[in-house]
């Protein structure tokens, strides 16, 4: 009975955290980088086995614990990679221009639903992702306050998310 | 979606703006909220799409797929976000409570004024004549009437010395014949009238009005 439900458990966290895990990797590592993926099973089943073993005893939050185990592993590769290749590898630029977008019928989605915004917000997102300005210079070019941008850039997604959706 | 203090760090995360301190804190943040994490990821991938579309995104006219109507509602729409409209339709629900709530009941309340020593309530009484010069010593002096049932008292001065007093329940009085010989051609008077509740309270008053009796040609 104890078994199905640490299974449960192990299930729920795999199901939950997974996904953090992989982000947390890909964005430190880069898509293009061969390894991620082994990285991320074995973050993974480290976190299991620690379960297991009973060495998450609850002192901090079953994040905090898997954050270090994977922030851990990260430092690990990248230390190791440094002795082989003399030279830690090159911070990979974001976004990564390998990356293939997963969904490309959802980005095509959501490239037309950009382009049904209006102007104004279009804008803000040309200013502030496409050329990757910060808030405050984006402020300065508009002519509105940061907080501003900030509101026109939130609503702008759930525009789109809306757009998305119907 | 509840809103997260940390958000306002997704941007600069994943633009690496942060420093380390607080780049390790928001990971380790982002462990643990996933308000925070489904957000990123959603921010993730706007970005990524729209670095990887490139710039033609953003170069293609916005089209307005609605009528024009709702055009010219979206419009107006636009003026504000949608927390904001909700902020401004609270403060016209307040306005609209005050108008037509709180204003009618403090009219009711009626307004204080000070006469001498006197504090009253009340309204102020309008004198009708005499209130300029004349040419001839009045026969009658009359004010507007009260709606109340009040007792009216007149008080004629004579360069600040009252000359003579009467009550009456109508709004104007006929000078007796014996004052008005004590009353001089070329001479300043002044003249008052204050109203008197049932119970004798006082409730209204008028201003002294001074006029004098040109000497005719």
């Amino acid at each position: 009975m104890e078994k199905k439900k640490q299974d449960t458990n192990l299930e729920e966290i795999y199901a939950k955290y997974g996904p953090v895990i992989r982000f947390r990797v890909r964005k430190s590592l880069g898509a293009s980088n061969p390894d991620w993926e082994d990285i991320v099973n074995e973050i993974i089943t480290n976190v299991i086995e620690k379960i297991n073993k009973k060495e998450f005893r609850g002192e901090s939050s079953i994040g905090t614990f898997i954050y270090t185990i994977t922030s851990r592993r990260i430092i690990d590769y990248i230390r190791q990679k440094s002795k082989v290749l003399k030279h830690a590898p090159e911070p990979t630029p974001y976004p990564d221009p390998h990356e293939h977008i997963e969904n490309k019928e959802r980005a095509e989605l959501i490239a037309h639903a950009i382009k049904k915004l209006k102007p104004k917000y279009r804008e803000v997102l040309h200013l502030y992702y496409y050329k990757g300005l910060s808030r405050e210079e984006v402020a300065k070019k508009l002519c509105i306050t940061p907080h501003r941008v900030s509101e026109r850039v939130n609503y702008s997604q759930k525009l789109l998310k809306k757009l998305v959706k119907k | 979606m509840k809103m997260c203090k940390c958000e306002h760090l997704i941007d600069d995360y994943l633009f690496d703006r942060l420093d380390d301190e607080k780049k390790k804190k928001f990971e380790e943040h982002y462990f643990n909220c996933p308000n925070c994490f489904e957000k990123m990821v959603e921010r993730d991938e706007l970005i990524s799409i729209i670095k990887l579309k490139g710039d033609m995104i953003f170069q293609d006219e916005y089209v307005v797929e609605e009528g024009k109507g709702a055009a010219w509602f979206e419009k107006i729409a636009s003026l504000f976000t949608p927390k904001q409209w909700a902020l401004i339709s609270v403060y016209a629900a307040l306005l609209l409570i005050v108008i037509c709530v709180v204003i009618p009941y403090f009219k009711l309340a009626a307004p204080q004024f000070f006469i001498s020593e006197e504090k009253v309530r009340g309204e102020s009484i309008t004198l009708i004549s005499p209130v300029i010069d004349i040419r001839i010593v009045p026969s009658k002096f009359e004010w507007k009437d009260s709606d109340d049932d009040v007792e009216y008292k007149i008080y004629i001065y004579d360069d600040g010395q009252k000359l003579w007093a009467a009550t009456t329940k109508d709004n104007f009085i006929v000078l007796p014949e014996k004052i008005r010989k004590q009353m001089t051609l070329g001479e300043k008077y002044s003249w008052e009238v204050k109203a008197f509740s049932a119970e004798g309270t006082l409730i209204a008053i008028s201003s002294k009005v001074h006029f004098k009796i040109s000497r005719s040609e």
